[in-house]
C-alpha cells in the first residue's frame, strides 16, 4: 500500500544522504589570540603571519616542515659572494583582483616594505638590498649593498609577501583590512575577533583548495577552546595546553598533533655579572639542572632536552652533547670557582603560569647547590622595559632570564645572531646574556658572508659548538607543539614556529 | 526636574576632564615602552625608533595631551597602536556585544534576586528563606570561570544545547549570560532580603497591619516599594559594572566585548584604547547615576528634585 507519509520520510531521509555532497565545507579554526592586522609587511605575531598567509604568498615559503620552498619563484641564481640574487618568477599568476603578478609586483611590494618613509615593522627583511631591478616580466634581480646569505630565508619569511600592487594603489595602509593576494582563499571580512576568507577558485595551484570556506576565531580561553572541536564548532585548535592533552586523546573523534617545534627555551646567564662571568659557574648551573625533569614538570613531558644553541628544526643545525645531569660535578666546579656555599641570584621572566612554573623548577633544582634564586615574573611591559629597553650593557638589572626564541626566518642565523652574537646586546637585539666571543662572532658572519650553502653549514657548525661550550645560557629544552584537531580533517598542518598552513585542508 | 536634568549634564563636563587628566597621566606613568611592543619581539633598536616617531611618542607628555583633548572634542580618539585601526571602530564594533550580555544578564538576574529575595523575606526562618539563601550564597561564591566552563562542558559539550563560545544568535547569550547573572542575582536577592526586612520592622508598617490592611497589600504595597531605594541603587551600581564589560566571561566564551578589548590593551600598552575605554566606562557610570536619581523620585514621591 501507498503510504504518503512513507514516501516523505524516504524522501527526507534520502535528502539528508545526499547533503554533504552539497552542504558548503566551511573550516573553523580556533585560535588563542586577536589578530593585529592583515598587511604582513607591518605584522609582527606569528598569528597575523598565519592569517594572511591564507591570502598572500611570498616568493618563497615554508612547507608543512620548515624546509624552505619556492612559492611565487620557481629558481634563483646567487653570485658565491651573496651580493646579487637572480629570481625567476611563476608565469601565468593572478591576484585575487585580476591584477597579473610579475616582477613589476615584486618590486613595487619590496620598495614600499624597504622604503624607511613607510615605517613597515618587516622593513630589516629587505632593507639590505640596495636596487630592484626589473630584468623581464619573470625575473626580478636583488643587488644587494653588503653580503647576506640568508637572503632568500627572508624573502620566504611571511613579512615578505606579495600584495597586488592594484590594491596597494587602492587603500594605502589600510590594506591590513583589505588584503587582496595570490593566495588560496580570498579575504571575505574580519571583526573583532573573526576573520572569514573563501575559496579561491582560481587559485593557481590545480584541485586547490578543497574546502569553500575557513574562519579563524579567537578564543583565548584554553578549555573553551577545546570544548569548540569537542563539539565539532571548530574543526581544529592550537595550541592545546599539554595538561589538557590527556582529555583530547580520549575523544574518538579527535586527533592530538605533537611535534617538535623551533621553540627553545633557556635561561640566559649575563656573561658580563659575576658571578656569571665565570665560566665554570655557567658549567655549574648547566650540570644542576635536570632537563628532563624540566620537560616533565613544565611541559608535561611536551618538549625534549637542548642538544645545541640551535634547534634540530632549524637547517645548519649541529648536534652537541647534551649537557649531563651531575650535582656533584656542579658542586665541584662551584667550589673551584670560589663559591663553596653558594650565591644568591634573582631571574627574571614573563608571567604566564608556564614561565612561572619554569622559574620555581629553577628555584628547586639550584637549591640543591646551595644557589638561592629569587623568581621575579615580569607583565610585558615591565619587561620591554627592564630586559629589552636598557641602553648600556651595564646598566641592566639582568642576572638571569629564562625566556623562549623562534626564529621566524626559518634560518640558523636568526637564532644566532640576535641571541648570542657580540653586537646584538639590548637594545639593539636580543643577546640578553651579554654573550661575546670572537670566534662565535666571525663564525656568524661568515655565515651571513655567503650563500653556499656548504660553506654556511662549516660556519654555523663552528658558531654551535663554541657557542655551546662557553655555556652561555642554561639550556633547558625544545617545546613540542600540541593542537587538537577532529578526524574528518586532513591536510592541515601545525608548523614548528607556531604557525598554520590550511592550503591543503580538507574535510570528509 | 528639567532644570535639575541640565545642571546635572553640564557638571558631567568637569568631570569627563578631570578623568581624561588623570587617566591619560597614569596610563603614560605604567612602566613599559609601547614602541617595543608595537614592533614586535624580534625587532631591532631601529625598527623600535621607527615605530616610536610613526607613533608620536617621543614628543612630550604635555604636547602629547593638548593634542589628545583637541582631537577627542572633535570626536577623534585616536588610532589604536595594536591594530592601527581608529579607536571608536574599536570600541564601536564591541560596544553591542557588551552591552546586549548586560541587559540580558541583568534583566533575569534582577527580576531573579528580587524574587528570592522577597519570597526569603516574606518567609523569613522557614525553608523558603535558607533554600533561597543557600542559592544566593553559591551564586556569591561560584568563582565565574569555574561556572562558565563547568556550563559548557555540561550544555555544550555533553548535551549540545548551546554553542560554546562566541557571538550571533540568541543561543549565544544562553550561557554568558547566565554565568554573568548568577553573582548580580545573588547580590540582589541578599540586598532585597535584607532592606525588605529592615522596612517591614518600621512604624508605618506596623500601622498598615494594625489598621487591618491586607498582608499581600501591606508587602507589595508599603514595604516593597519603600525597599525598592537602595534596591534601585543597587541595580544602578551592578549595570555600570557589567557595561564595561566582564574580562572574565568575556575571556571564557571568546565574547567580542569591551571587557577583553580593555585587557588586551593593558597587556600591549595601547594607550588610546585604554583611555577612551576609561573616558566610556566613566561617562557610562554617571549617566547612570543620573538616571538612578531620577527613578528614586518617581518610585518615592517624597524625593522630588525641584
Amino acid at each position: 500500500m501507498f503510504s504518503f507519509k512513507k514516501a516523505a520520510i524516504a524522501g527526507a531521509l534520502l535528502l539528508s544522504v545526499a547533503t554533504p555532497a552539497w552542504a558548503a565545507k566551511d573550516l573553523v579554526v580556533g585560535v588563542p589570540d586577536n589578530l593585529t592586522g592583515l598587511d604582513p609587511h607591518n605584522a609582527n605575531d606569528t598569528l597575523s603571519q598565519s592569517a594572511s598567509r591564507l591570502i598572500l604568498q611570498g616568493l618563497f615559503g615554508f612547507d608543512k616542515d620548515m624546509k624552505l620552498v619556492p612559492v611565487l619563484a620557481e629558481s634563483y641564481e646567487a653570485t658565491p659572494e651573496a651580493t646579487e640574487f637572480t629570481i625567476r618568477l611563476r608565469k601565468g599568476v593572478k591576484f585575487h583582483d585580476g591584477t597579473p603578478f610579475n616582477a613589476q609586483a615584486v618590486k613595487i611590494n619590496f620598495e614600499r616594505l624597504a622604503n624607511p618613509e613607510n615605517r613597515l615593522s618587516r622593513a630589516s627583511l629587505v632593507n639590505m638590498v640596495s636596487q630592484f631591478t626589473v630584468v623581464d616580466d619573470e625575473t626580478i634581480k636583488l643587488s644587494l649593498k653588503e653580503p647576506f646569505g640568508a637572503m632568500i630565508n627572508n624573502l620566504a619569511h611571511p613579512g615578505a609577501m606579495i600584495h597586488s600592487p592594484a590594491a596597494l594603489e587602492k587603500y594605502g595602509k589600510e590594506v591590513m583590512r583589505n588584503p587582496v593576494g595570490t593566495g588560496p582563499y580570498k579575504f571575505v571580512s574580519w571583526q573583532a575577533d573573526t576573520l572569514k576568507v573563501a575559496k579561491n577558485e582560481n587559485y593557481w595551484k590545480q584541485g586547490l583548495p578543497k574546502v569553500d570556506s575557513v574562519t579563524l576565531r579567537s578564543v583565548p580561553e584554553n578549555g573553551s577552546r577545546l570544548a569548540m572541536v569537542q563539539t565539532g564548532e571548530a574543526q581544529f585548535i592550537y595550541p592545546l595546553p599539554p595538561e589538557m592533552a590527556s582529555v583530547a586523546e580520549k575523544n574518538p573523534k579527535l586527533d592530538v598533533i605533537s611535534k617538535p617545534s623551533i621553540v627553545t627555551w633557556y635561561v640566559a646567564m649575563n656573561n658580563l655579572k659575576k658571578p656569571f662571568n665565570d665560566i665554570r659557574v655557567r658549567q655549574a648551573l648547566n650540570y644542576a639542572v635536570d632537563k628532563r625533569a624540566y620537560a616533565k614538570i613544565v611541559y608535561n613531558g611536551n618538549a625534549d632536552p637542548m642538544d645545541s644553541v640551535v634547534p634540530p628544526g632549524l637547517p645548519f643545525y649541529a648536534k652537541q652533547q647534551e649537557w649531563p645531569f651531575d650535582v656533584a660535578k656542579a658542586k665541584e666546579l662551584l667550589k673551584e670557582a670560589g663559591y663553596p656555599d653558594g650565591f644568591e641570584t634573582e631571574i627574571f621572566a614573563g608571567n604566564n603560569t608556564t614561565s612561572i612554573r619554569a622559574m620555581q623548577f629553577l628555584q628547586q633544582q639550584l637549591a640543591q647547590v646551595n644557589v638561592k634564586l629569587k623568581v621575579t615574573p615580569l607583565e610585558a611591559g615591565v619587561a620591554a622595559q627592564k630586559i629589552w629597553g636598557v641602553s648600556k650593557p651595564e646598566e641592566t638589572t639582568v642576572q638571569l632570564y629564562y625566556g623562549g626564541w623562534s626564529a621566524s626566518t626559518g634560518d640558523a642565523d636568526w637564532q644566532l645572531r640576535p641571541l648570542l652574537f657580540g653586537e646584538s646586546f639590548p637594545p639593539k637585539m636580543f643577546n640578553v646574556a651579554y654573550f661575546s666571543n670572537p670566534e662565535v662572532d666571525a663564525a656568524i658572519k661568515a655565515g651571513l658572508a655567503t650563500a653556499d650553502k656548504e660553506k654556511r653549514a662549516e660556519a654555523y657548525a663552528k658558531a654551535q659548538e663554541v657557542a655551546w661550550k662557553n655555556a652561555p645560557w642554561i639550556y633547558l629544552g625544545v617545546e613540542r607543539l600540541l593542537a587538537a584537531k577532529s578526524k574528518s580533517l586532513s591536510g592541515a598542518y601545525y608548523l614548528p614556529d607556531r604557525g598554520i598552513l590550511l592550503e591543503e585542508a580538507e574535510l570528509n | 526636574m528639567l532644570r535639575y536634568l541640565v545642571q546635572r549634564l553640564i557638571g558631567i563636563l568637569p568631570v569627563l576632564l578631570l578623568i581624561s587628566v588623570l587617566v591619560f597621566a597614569f596610563v603614560h606613568l605604567l612602566p613599559g615602552d609601547p614602541a617595543r611592543l608595537v614592533a614586535g619581539q624580534d625587532a631591532t633598536e631601529q625598527d623600535v625608533a621607527v615605530v616610536r616617531t610613526a607613533l608620536g611618542l617621543d614628543r612630550p607628555l604635555w604636547e602629547q595631551y593638548i593634542t589628545y583633548v583637541g582631537n577627542v572634542l572633535q570626536g577623534d580618539f585616536g588610532t589604536s597602536l595594536k591594530t592601527r585601526r581608529a579607536v571608536s571602530d574599536e570600541i564601536g564594533e564591541r560596544f553591542m556585544p557588551t552591552f546586549w550580555l548586560t541587559v540580558i544578564s541583568m534583566a533575569w538576574a534582577t527580576v531573579f534576586g528580587l524574587v528570592i529575595g522577597v519570597s526569603s523575606a516574606v518567609r523569613r526562618g522557614r525553608w523558603q528563606d535558607h533554600g533561597g539563601m543557600l542559592v544566593a550564597v553559591s551564586g556569591i561564591s561560584l568563582p565565574s570561570f569555574w561556572l562558565g566552563l563547568l556550563l559548557i562542558d555540561w550544555f555544550s559539550v555533553r548535551l549540545g544545547w548551546f554553542p560554546t563560545s562566541g557571538y550571533g544568535t540568541w543561543a549565544h547569550f544562553v550561557l554568558p549570560s547566565i554565568t554573568l547573572g548568577a553573582g548580580v542575582a545573588a547580590v540582589m536577592a541578599r540586598f532585597t532580603r535584607s532592606s525588605f526586612i529592615e522596612i517591614a520592622r518600621e512604624d508605618y508598617v506596623r500601622t498598615a497591619r494594625a489598621k487591618g490592611v491586607f498582608e499581600r497589600l501591606v508587602v507589595w504595597k508599603h514595604v516593597l516599594r519603600n525597599a525598592l531605594i537602595p534596591i534601585i541603587t543597587m541595580v544602578g551600581l551592578q549595570f555600570g559594572f557589567l557595561l564595561g564589560g566582564s574580562i572574565v566571561v568575556e575571556t571564557v566564551f571568546a565574547w567580542p566585548g569591551l571587557g577583553r578589548l580593555l585587557v588586551d590593551s593593558v597587556s600591549f600598552r595601547d594607550y588610546p584604547v585604554i583611555q577612551a575605554e576609561i573616558l566610556l566606562f566613566s561617562l557610562e557610570f554617571i549617566l547612570i547615576n543620573l538616571l538612578v536619581d531620577v527613578l528614586y523620585a518617581l518610585v518615592n514621591p517624597e524625593i522630588r528634585y525641584r
